[in-house]
């Protein structure tokens, strides 16, 4: 455990001693809320509901490239491959990675939450707290394990723009930039065969204290086993 | 006698290329071990094993009795791998923070990094040092959990001669205290100078494990050189080679060798007779191989 919080430590500095990194990553989810979301949100359940979605987009943002994009970077490196000879359990540097990127992720929405308080006629008080919460890190479990598989799947070159070919469409498809009612027609459907509309759902219900949908928790554990699968199986190939 | 650690019938392969092939070797306690051999012998393959870095296609490892994966037998391990890299955002002193909180008893980073030579730099980013001062810091943080055994790859690559000297005494030190090391290295001399054995990897396999004494025996030979226009043929050399002026020969027997020299009547000076240094042995070793 102590390890852990070491580990913790160490990627949290490595994080915020880069604002060049640091900051990009915070500010952009915020500044697309900005420009293509804040002007259309005149009543509360919209500004809800939208502030969800740019709440996931930003910890989908983090997690998927911290762990897509990193863990690919990562990989070739002396220093972590030093780290690998210490005496320390295999458990504890992927604990310390998911911690780091699931606060850094949180802190991610928490700016888009910020803005939108400032911005628009949120109700946070309509919302269930916790379970949105839950939905948020719930969510982020497929979409990391999604980014771990093409970290091992990919070089280190490649990771960039192949992660940048899924993050994009899945985001759109999704409904995390608009509702999925405003979606182009071919749009909508697609939209229902993907995680990120799966997690939305789940957001979404959270935040105007609705329950969460069975099928769409059902779908995010069934997408989790898959990556799951996929990042296992792109690990044990790799060595 | 105490093994620290141990390799048996050891083979691994990338693709079609075999990095070790059925290789066995011991490290016993208190004793520095010199793994010698060219690039691409293996040397660094077998570390890797060594430290619980990489699996074995084959055969068996052992570091203090338990498989090296493991990671409470690393608890006694310090190690220098052979590339040196830090991240970009740490601090020297938080580098060896970061090293010392994996180890039960571990030493104080400040008096360590300045027995390195690294005093001053605490604050400074790792990433930012100098080539020598990063090769420095690579190798105490090896020492930093007090380890039973130091594995150093190439411990002294990049470093000046001051530096290397002062690193082969905290070696001889930490060997007085009874650690013991498993050191690879290019440089014959830095064998010679710490080694109680050798061992002579190539292409995979090892040529030959014993004392420096004992890898000179077992080549056997003498070397005989001296400045000579033409030499005609004599008896019983089993190699020679022309340094320039200098004609160099090895011979079992450089007592007669000599002696048909002078028969012979071939005018000479310089002449030098010696037995077969490391590096001469290592080399002999390698082409026999060939």
């Amino acid at each position: 455990m102590k390890l852990v919080w070491v580990h913790l430590k160490a990627e949290l500095l490595a994080l915020f001693r880069v604002p060049g990194f640091l900051i990009p990553t915070l500010v952009f989810p915020s500044m697309f809320f900005l420009i293509f979301a804040v002007p259309y949100l005149k009543t509360w359940p919209a500004a809800n509901q939208t502030t969800a979605s740019f709440m996931t987009f930003a910890v989908f943002t983090v997690v998927f490239f911290q762990f897509g994009v990193g863990l690919a970077q990562e990989r070739e490196n002396p220093w972590t491959t030093f780290l690998r000879a210490l005496p320390l359990s295999p458990y504890v540097r992927p604990a310390a990675l998911v911690l780091a990127g699931l606060l850094f992720a949180l802190l991610a929405a928490a700016v888009v939450a910020g803005v939108a308080a400032l911005s628009t006629p949120l109700r946070p008080e309509k919302a269930s707290p916790l379970a949105f919460l839950a939905a948020l890190v719930l969510g982020a479990v497929p979409m990391g394990l999604l980014g771990v598989a093409l970290a091992f799947l990919l070089s280190p070159r490649a990771a960039l723009p192949v992660a940048n070919l899924v993050y994009l469409p899945l985001s759109f498809l999704g409904g995390l930039w608009m509702p999925p009612e405003a979606l182009p027609g071919w749009a909508r459907t697609l939209s229902l065969y993907t995680p990120t509309r799966q997690w939305a759902e789940l957001v979404w219900a959270s935040a105007s204290a609705r329950p969460w949908p069975g099928g769409a928790v059902l779908a995010l554990l069934a997408h989790s086993l898959g990556f799951a699968l996929l990042a296992a199986w792109a690990w044990r190939r790799g060595r | 006698m105490n093994r620290v650690a141990e390799v048996q019938g050891i083979q691994k392969a990338y693709g079609k290329t075999q990095a070790l092939a059925g290789v066995s070797l011991a490290v016993e306690a208190g004793e520095v071990l010199a793994l010698l051999g060219p690039n691409g012998a293996g040397k660094t393959t077998l570390v890797g094993i060594l430290t619980g870095l990489l699996a074995p296609d084959a055969g068996r490892a052992r570091l203090f009795g338990r498989d090296p994966r493991d990671w409470r037998a690393r608890l006694g391990l310090g190690l220098t791998p052979q590339e040196t890299g830090f991240p970009p955002t740490l601090r020297v002193a938080e580098v060896a923070a970061l090293v010392a909180a994996h180890y039960p008893a571990p030493e104080d980073p400040s008096i360590l990094l300045a027995r390195f030579g690294l005093e001053g730099l605490a604050r400074r980013l790792a990433a930012r040092l100098s080539g020598g001062e990063r090769r420095r810091l690579a190798v105490a943080l090896a020492f930093l959990g007090r380890p039973r055994l130091a594995v150093l790859d190439e411990p002294t690559t990049g470093l000046d001669v001051e530096s290397r000297r002062g690193l082969w005494k905290t070696i001889r030190a930490y060997r007085e205290e009874g650690g013991s090391v498993l050191l690879t290295t290019h440089y014959l001399e830095e064998a010679e100078a710490l080694a109680e054995r050798v061992a002579i990897l190539h292409k995979g396999r090892l040529l030959a494990v014993g004392t420096v004494d004992e890898i000179r025996a077992r080549v056997g030979l003498k070397r005989v050189a001296f400045e000579a226009e033409k030499v005609p043929e004599l008896p019983g050399v089993a190699r020679r080679e022309r340094e320039g002026a200098r004609v160099v020969l090895y011979t079992p027997d450089a007592d007669r060798l000599v002696r048909a020299l002078v028969e012979a009547g071939v005018p000479f000076s310089g002449l030098e007779v010696a037995p077969v240094r490391l590096e001469e042995a290592f080399l002999l070793l390698t082409e026999e191989a060939q």
